[in-house]
């Protein structure tokens, strides 16, 4: 395994990350320009995919493969089904109103990119940032040495987050739920509440047993 | 690869996701577009985290994950709920979450 890792480290690891780099920043821009939003969710996909092997280059086995599983799988049917529900497609892919104050944002943002992008070259001497990295453990990155930090130093966040997904999963329910079912459901269960208590138990007892038992005596 | 081209290649992910969620209307893009910033700044610190030698950036990338799914899910409600009310998902014509 280190055998392996030091001779990939060069040319292939380089060609190996301009063609996933590549192909994650086309998924990025397919789905931001696409009008159709299944074309857009696919390309996401994509773009996770991608982002996957990168994390895999950087030793992060765990990740990569809960970048498949989580964002690709879970997440991207999610969005898979919402366009299903909400299928209509965008008559403009970009609404020409508003669009000289949006330009202004998006140059902004380009901006900030830009100040952050050049800080960084400015310190590319350094050794975090330009110097060749470093070989990792043997362990780093993988399930065990994740699990390990998560169930020991990050115990208290971690179980956190499982409640921040029970959140999310009630609030997801109260959300989305329609006032017109709602109000069907409550409806329905008043009528037969009133249903219930208005006929008596008494006038229930012969019929049901008697239907069973002939339809029990046909069947023989 | 030094680290500096990880990041670069989160700087990049990062811009095509803010341009995403200023330029396009449609409330699912939008979303989308956030997905792709949260991923990188998930890029940046596994970059760092490979860099130092630190574990603790695989834990912060995981609750970020936990967190997009969280995100998603309520958001995606989010829009079920709206498209019931407005029959649309257009984010020009639903400025603010009043009924």
């Amino acid at each position: 395994m280190h055998q392996l890792h030091t001779q990939t480290v060069g040319l292939p690891a380089t060609i190996t990350f301009a063609i996933l780099a590549g192909l994650t920043v086309i998924g990025a821009l397919f789905t931001i320009t696409r009008r159709n939003p299944v074309v857009a969710v696919i390309s996401l996909v994509g773009t996770f995919f991608a982002l996957a092997g990168v994390y895999a280059s950087l030793s992060a086995h765990f990740l990569a493969i809960l970048q498949i599983l989580v964002y690709a799988g879970a997440i991207m049917v999610l969005f898979i089904f919402v366009v299903m529900i909400l299928n209509r497609d965008e008559i403009t892919r970009v609404a020409a109103r508003g669009m000289v104050r949006r330009g202004l944002g998006v140059v902004a943002a380009g901006y900030v990119v830009w100040l952050l992008a050049s800080v960084v070259a400015n310190s590319s001497a350094t050794p975090l940032l330009g110097g060749p990295l470093s070989e990792p453990g043997a362990d780093f990155g993988t399930v065990a040495s994740v699990g390990a930090s998560l169930f020991t130093d990050f115990m208290f966040p971690f179980e956190a987050v499982s409640l921040l997904l029970l959140v999310a999963v009630v609030g997801g329910l109260v959300v989305s739920r329609s006032e017109k079912q709602e109000d069907d459901a409550e409806e329905t269960a008043r009528r037969r509440a009133q249903v219930a208590t208005e006929i008596r138990p008494e006038s229930m007892v012969g019929g049901p047993t008697d239907a069973t038992a002939n339809h029990e005596a046909a069947h023989h | 690869m030094p680290t500096l081209y990880y990041l670069y290649l989160s700087f990049a992910l990062f811009f095509i996701g803010t341009a995403g969620v200023l330029l396009r209307r449609n409330a699912l893009i939008v979303l989308m577009a956030i997905e792709l910033q949260l991923n990188a700044g998930n890029l940046a610190l596994l970059a760092f985290s490979r860099s130092l030698g630190d574990l603790k950036g695989h834990v912060f990338a995981f609750f970020v994950i936990a967190l997009a799914a969280a995100e998603a899910a309520v958001g995606l409600a989010i829009l079920v709920g709206m498209y019931r009310t407005r029959q649309t998902i257009n984010l020009d014509e639903v400025a603010t979450m009043k009924r």
